[in-house]
């Protein structure tokens, strides 16, 4: 078992280590100058040559790639000349309204596919089924930023319903004081309920749209889990043993298919949190997905480097995490750890 | 024997007493298949009872039949199959029309059933015992505790030692041989009138074989339930079983008492099976029996007796190509036997000739 988790963490330190590094090249063959771009187009030959000075830029790749890893160790991870903040201060401010926004469009995502599907499944009749597949197929093929835009449009310019691309709040309200900073959590923990509804409110399109895509591509694969579990022989035998269709359904086959979503869950939860890029940027939302975006075309080496750390991290983070909800729910892997 | 001792006579002549003691009765069971070339009969116009505390085996090779049988008596055949005629009798009503609800109470109650493959048959995230007291508890109204505690009587009944601890293991926790004890303990709890036994130990090695079948053979009797064993191996019937009835394309074709099929079977078929079966009390020579050609394309319509293109009687003639032969009563040495044979009565004289 100890094996098995220095393993996992070798593997976790050499993800991240190979994502910053492969950032870290790939930035620095880019054409055009950070220096240049700090520095301004007026600025001499001169102030150039100090500003690459100071930034690090003078010396040897792999000394700054050195340099690099050695602070980010310390939690530095550089400091961002275009917004004028160190890059982790950045990264903490903005990672919170990130992650509300994932989880909630993710969690949004895992209900609704498995209810649907399950439904598609259990019903005899196929119209459910039929309409569930066309949905997903809808889904899988629309691009989110198009939903955003669309969303946005319709829902809030034309409607009215939701507020428009304004953030995670209205501007006349003052955000709740940080505990998780997770704003519509803060809120009820603070007793600001007010605030809640109106953090809820701004936060119900957004993680619609994010939830598009990982509805449609969970609800297939919880659709064809289902019913290949449907076909198991231990179905048909607690069938025999006097359970109704619908007890073996909820007590057997749900839970025995729900197992092959957690792997799929958690990548899509890491794909969400970093790659949410233009959703975050269309609806104003302060996450890192757009810090990403302002940060690559104003060539922000060190946001943009910081950002991608933070993803493998992500990455390496969730999956580890499934493997332990795994261990968690999965008797046979259970016995398989001890 | 004589000519007119083996005339042709009708199942139902020869049942026509409704014997007190019947259990089940099947009449006219037909089960069907939608396949992507047209219907599929996979058992056809099959009859017969099964009286309580018998002992009944099903003899037939792999796709005679005998599994969708066992499934359509409960009601569990899955679709694409549909019994689409006949009665199933237990008791005073008919099976066939009652609701799934109302069947799922005979399902693991009076019926019961122990599947081939016991590495299967269990949901491997939940354990024995949440398994076995969900199996009780859909039948009795008892508290939790208290079908904890007769599953854990019912695991030491068959064998499992340290019982209430093992509860909680999960299935893979469990050898094939003892899973397939768990299976019939789960099929016994509900005391049930019949077990349906569907080649319980084809999946287990041969020294568990023999141990399963002697606990199966002792709960069932402890028990007072009936049992339908459904198997290819002729070996396990003659010591287990009272009768047996051999089923072939859909079809019961010999319908005898256990001894008197083992001393003389008046199916042909029946006495092919025979000679495949080893033994140990005679030298075998050179290579095993086997009985040529296969089964016949169910998807084709059936004429004439299904089992003539590979009987070593019958093969060619014309009267067995043309004419489906009737269930017809044989006197024999042991007792009455029922055979679905043109010649049925005849077989030495055929074989002689």
């Amino acid at each position: 078992m100890l094996n098995l988790i220095l393993k996992r963490f070798g593997v976790a330190a050499a993800t991240i280590l190979g994502a910053s590094l492969f950032s870290f090249f790939l930035l620095r063959k880019l054409p055009g100058d950070p220096a240049r771009l700090v520095g301004g187009e007026l600025a001499d030959e001169q102030t150039i040559t100090s500003l690459r000075q100071a930034m690090g830029l003078d010396s040897p790749l792999q000394e700054q790639f050195w340099n690099y890893i050695t602070s980010s160790f310390h939690g530095d991870l550089g400091f961002s000349y275009t917004i004028g903040q160190p890059v982790s201060e950045l990264v903490r401010t903005r990672l919170p309204a990130t992650v509300e926004l994932g989880l909630t469009g993710v969690a949004t995502a895992v209900v609704l596919a498995t209810v649907f599907a399950a439904i598609a499944v259990y019903r005899k009749k196929k119209g459910a089924d039929v309409s569930l597949r066309i949905a997903s197929s809808l889904a899988m093929g629309s691009p989110p930023f198009w939903l955003a835009l669309v969303a946005i449009l319709l829902l809030s310019v034309n409607l009215g319903i939701f507020p428009g691309p304004e953030g995670r709040l209205s501007p006349s309200l003052l955000p709740p004081p940080t505990i998780t900073g997770l704003y519509t959590v803060d809120s009820i923990l603070s007793g600001q309920f007010g605030t809640f509804f109106d953090a809820l409110r701004h936060l119900i399109l957004p993680a619609l749209t994010i939830a598009v895509g990982p509805f449609a591509f969970l609800s297939r694969l919880f659709r064809s889990q289902l019913r290949n579990t449907m076909r198991e022989p231990f179905i048909v035998v607690a069938r025999s043993r006097g359970l109704l269709r619908g007890s073996v359904f909820l007590r057997h086959a749900v839970p025995n298919s729900l197992l092959s979503l957690v792997a799929a869950t958690a990548m899509l939860l890491a794909e969400t949190m970093t790659g949410s890029v233009l959703v975050e940027k269309v609806f104003g939302w302060p996450g890192v997905g757009s810090l990403t975006v302002d940060a690559i075309l104003q060539k922000d080496f060190a946001v943009v480097q910081g950002v991608i750390l933070l993803s493998a991290t992500l990455y390496v983070t969730v999956s580890f995490l499934a493997d332990v909800v795994y261990v968690v729910v999965d008797p046979r892997i259970r016995a398989g750890a001890k | 024997m004589t000519e007119s001792n083996a005339s042709t006579m009708t199942i139902d002549a020869a049942n026509a007493a409704p014997e007190r003691d019947t259990l089940l009765d099947v009449r006219g069971l037909r089960t069907e298949f939608q396949t992507a070339r047209g219907r599929v009969a996979a058992v056809r116009d099959v009859s017969f009872t099964i009286r309580r505390r018998q002992r009944l085996a099903i003899v037939g090779e792999s796709g005679s039949g005998k599994s969708a049988m066992a499934m359509s008596i409960v009601g569990l055949i899955q679709p694409p199959g549909r019994v689409t005629a006949g009665e199933i009798r237990l008791g005073g009503t008919n099976l066939r029309e009652l609701s799934d609800r109302k069947l799922s109470e005979v399902r693991g109650g009076r019926i019961s059933l122990v599947f081939q493959d016991p590495m299967s048959a269990f949901d491997p995230i939940r354990t024995i015992g949440s398994q076995m007291i969900e199996s009780i508890r859909v039948h009795q109204s008892v508290s939790k505790r208290m079908a904890r505690r007769q599953a854990a009587d019912l695991l030491g009944e068959v064998g499992v030692t340290d019982a209430s601890s093992r509860l909680s293991d999960y299935p893979h926790q469990y050898s094939g041989g003892m899973r397939q004890r768990v299976l019939i303990a789960m099929a016994l709890a509900n005391s049930p009138e019949l077990v349906i036994a569907d080649e319980p130990t084809t999946a287990l090695d041969v020294t568990t074989q023999a141990q399963v079948l002697e606990l199966l053979d002792r709960l069932v009797t402890d028990r007072g339930a009936a049992l339908m064993l459904i198997t290819h191996n002729l070996g396990i019937v003659a010591g287990f079983c009272d009768s047996v009835k051999v089923m072939y394309a859909g079809q019961l074709i010999e319908e005898s008492e256990s001894r008197a099929l083992f001393a003389s079977a008046a199916h042909p078929y029946s006495r092919e099976l025979l000679k495949c079966v080893l033994r140990t009390d005679r030298r075998q020579e050179g290579l095993l029996s086997t009985i040529p050609g296969t089964l016949p394309d169910p998807t084709q319509p059936f004429k004439g007796c299904s089992f003539e293109p590979r009987c070593p009687l019958g093969k060619g003639n014309p009267l067995c190509q043309g004419v489906e032969p009737p269930l017809a009563t044989v006197q024999g040495p042991h007792g009455v036997q029922l055979a679905k044979c043109h010649f049925a009565g005849q077989l030495e004289l055929k074989e002689d000739q």
